[in-house]
């Protein structure tokens, strides 16, 4: 390998994957949760 | 509202496809990048997210306009989709940057144009979403947040060009002309699946405000009667 290659850059790329991943399962369950607590005020 | 099959579901469907393939792509498939190696892989889901972020905050600009000028709900409705979203992906965006930036730069943050102007946007659409939450009355809620995104949708092109304009650490943009031919192919499928993911964000809280605002309006005269029966 190349002089000043990263080496061991797996664990960023994983970091950020997760981060992302997370990020959106959160953004995704807030709105089904806010969508489930205004169905219960309307029924 | 519950039981009927919505099209912005087959749209879910396939963002999560294409999200799947491209990432498998992305880290499996494609080369790892000359100097930075696998750490460059991060590029397949920060591009996208990006693109995305911004193109949200385009789509709060135009529905701030159209509710502006129009005054209907639907319009302010979409600005809240689009402008949730955006706060979302740049938030995520600045995230991945972070890490990407200790990888390869050593540092978590720098002060640097595009990293600047890239948290500047956060802040303003979440100041956007901070305001609209500390107004009761629907109209003005509207009227003023659509005023506030025109205001803060300057820096959304800035972000964009800066790094062409201004020296940076960070790289210019990503297009055919920067980016390997083996690595675009990820970047697009990422890209649309993102795009996908993203319309079904938006077209999800668009229709959870409009639900909203309906329950306002239905409760809003009994909040008044119980208001001036309080001041009586």
């Amino acid at each position: 390998m190349p002089d000043g290659v990263i080496v061991d850059g797996w664990a960023s790329v994983i970091a950020a994957y997760s981060v992302t991943t997370v990020g959106l399962i959160i953004y995704a369950a807030s709105l089904w949760q806010r969508r489930r607590r205004l169905e219960r005020k309307q029924s | 509202m519950r039981g009927k099959f919505q099209w912005e579901h087959a749209v879910l469907l396939l963002a999560l496809v294409l999200l799947t393939v491209g990432t498998y792509i992305g880290l499996a498939v494609a080369p790892p990048e000359r100097h930075m190696g696998d750490v460059q892989r991060i590029m397949y889901v920060h591009v996208p997210t990006a693109w995305i972020a911004m193109l949200s905050l385009t789509v709060a600009f135009v529905a701030a306009i159209g509710s502006l000028w129009s005054g209907k709900h639907k319009w302010d409705a979409a600005v809240v989709g689009s402008t949730e979203t955006g706060v979302v992906l740049t938030g995520l965006l600045l995230s991945q940057g972070m890490i990407w930036a200790r990888a390869t730069w050593g540092v978590w943050w720098d002060w640097d144009v595009r990293l600047t102007t890239s948290l500047v946007m956060f802040i303003l659409f979440a100041g956007v979403l901070a305001l609209r939450a500390s107004v009761d009355s629907a109209e003005r809620r509207a009227s003023w947040s659509a005023v506030a995104i025109i205001v803060a949708y300057a820096d959304v092109p800035l972000v964009y060009f800066c790094v062409r304009w201004w020296r940076s650490l960070h790289q210019v943009q990503s297009t055919p002309e920067t980016v390997d031919a083996a690595m675009m192919l990820p970047l697009r499928i990422n890209a649309f699946g993102m795009l996908f993911l993203a319309t079904w964000f938006i077209v999800r809280r668009a229709r959870l405000e409009l639900a909203q605002r309906q329950v306002e309006e239905t409760t809003l005269p009994e909040r008044r009667s119980v208001e001036e029966v309080q001041h009586a």
